[in-house]
């Protein structure tokens, strides 16, 4: 029994790192986020473009190998230029990665969350004599706003998730620790059981936040 | 005072509206009647601008506002605007529903807001409902909120997109007995509506619009009473 507990030690010892990178990650996640969304609904053809291919690259490819290509890839190809460049600390190029990646979801996110509210309301807030600025501002955002919070912070369990591929560019995250104590005792049964206790213990939480968040807006949806 | 100078709107290759012309005196009431599709409603939109015409001129009390360096929000604050289906902010308070735009786009203090805003509500008979949100009225509530929220801008022109078509029968009079109210108070009013009782008793002028066009225009009596197009006749024997 000591060693399931050992493990679930060792993995949770790895916890403020994926924390730390799920976080700010989705800090940038969310700010990039949003220029994205408005870029993508921007009725300039070439600026929608941009924004398009960046969100259809993002989600098309691994975030492992979006991982490989800024952690090793990037200093590469800057030494190539003369330029030396070595990544300080690999938590950096993991929350920069993590971010980037993020930004392209939430960005979907915050535009579907926008389209969804009634084209009414614009309507409704123009015909006050509101600017368009002032109607996003006062009603279409705080409206989007209930709408987008649970399927954001469902991209905050999908990414704290994910930051167990970080591993790979040897962040000594959760799973990485796992990984290491398995690789010396050779104890991978109660080390990965461990590993898969320390995410549950934060992602069973969140998603309940969320079932929680959705229910009250299926409430307030109904008394309309 | 407003004057529509054959105004038309294409959607693709559909036309709306096929030239229509028409002037509105100051305080007078005009019922706007017609099938469904017939553009009554496109043409009200356009009024305001919430539809962008595709030719012809709108002026509002002589301006032009179909013009590119117009300030719309400035001329909508003098247009009042009423949705079939209310679009009430449905975050906000009815009181917060009404005081919004004073506060944020006439920059009005917020307790001279809020006080102008008891008034009318007063007025429409929601006095005790200023604090609840809009998702606790009733149908007819929400469209005398609505119609409050307009008059919060202190328009000289209100318009009126099928106002009681999403009500229920019994919720219709009350919302027209404050178009009545305001009506008898020399506002000026544009309705687009089914209720042909209503337009008989409260229009100064009704105009029939199909198929893009005002087909027929004249007083309440002469219209429903005597109407001179086939097509005027075939509508009405269907609505009365």
């Amino acid at each position: 029994m000591d060693i399931y507990i050992k493990g679930i030690q060792i993995a949770y010892s790895g916890i403020q790192v994926t924390l730390q990178i799920t976080i700010f990650a989705v800090i940038i996640g969310v700010i990039a986020g949003l220029i994205v969304a408005l870029g993508k609904m921007s009725s300039i053809k070439p600026v929608k473009i941009v924004f398009s291919v960046y969100v259809e690259a993002l989600r098309g490819t691994p975030l492992v190998v979006q991982a490989l290509i800024v952690y090793a890839g990037v200093p590469m190809l800057l030494q190539k230029y003369g330029i030396a460049f070595k990544w300080e600390d690999p938590i950096i190029a993991s929350i920069l990665v993590c971010g980037i990646n993020s930004s392209a979801y939430v960005a979907e996110i915050i535009r579907s969350g926008l389209q969804a509210v009634d084209k009414g309301q614009m309507e409704a807030a123009r015909s006050l004599g509101m600017t368009h600025a002032q109607a996003m501002r006062f009603i279409i955002v705080p409206q989007a706003f209930r709408i987008i919070l649970p399927p954001l912070a469902n991209e905050f369990i999908a990414l704290l998730k994910e930051t167990a591929v970080l591993s790979i560019i040897s962040v000594v995250e959760v799973t990485r620790k796992s990984m290491l104590w398995a690789a010396a005792t050779f104890e991978a049964w109660p080390a990965y059981l461990g590993t898969a206790f320390v995410y549950l213990s934060i992602t069973i939480p969140l998603s309940r936040l969320v079932a929680y968040m959705e229910r009250r807006m299926a409430q307030s949806d109904r008394s309309k | 005072m407003i004057v529509v100078n054959n105004l038309t709107k294409k959607y693709g290759n559909l036309e709306v509206l096929r030239g229509i012309t028409v002037t509105i005196e100051k305080s007078e009431v005009v019922c706007v009647i017609g099938p469904s599709g017939s553009g009554k409603s496109t043409f009200l939109r356009c009024i305001n601008m919430l539809e962008t015409p595709t030719s012809g001129e709108i002026y509002i009390n002589g301006e032009q506002i179909n013009k590119k360096d117009v300030d719309i929000n400035k001329i909508r604050k003098n247009l009042g605007m009423v949705f079939q289906n209310f679009n009430l902010f449905p975050h906000m308070t009815t009181l917060e529903n009404i005081t919004i735009s004073p506060i944020q786009v006439n920059k009005i203090p917020k307790e001279e807001a809020e006080k102008e805003a008891r008034e009318l509500l007063m007025m429409v008979g929601l006095h005790d409902k200023a604090d609840v949100y809009p998702g606790s009225l009733s149908g007819g509530q929400k469209q005398r909120a609505a119609i409050a929220r307009a008059l919060a801008m202190k328009p000289e022109i209100m318009l009126f997109d099928e106002p009681t078509s999403s009500l229920d029968p019994e919720m219709v009079g009350e919302v027209l007995q404050v178009m009545k109210d305001l009506a008898n108070r020399g506002m000026t009013m544009v309705i687009v509506t089914h209720e042909m009782g209503f337009a008989r008793e409260v229009a100064d002028r009704v105009l029939f619009i199909d198929e893009g066009l005002i087909l027929e225009q004249g007083k309440p009596e002469e219209i429903f009473g005597n109407p001179q197009h086939e097509r005027t006749k075939n509508f009405l024997s269907k609505v009365l």
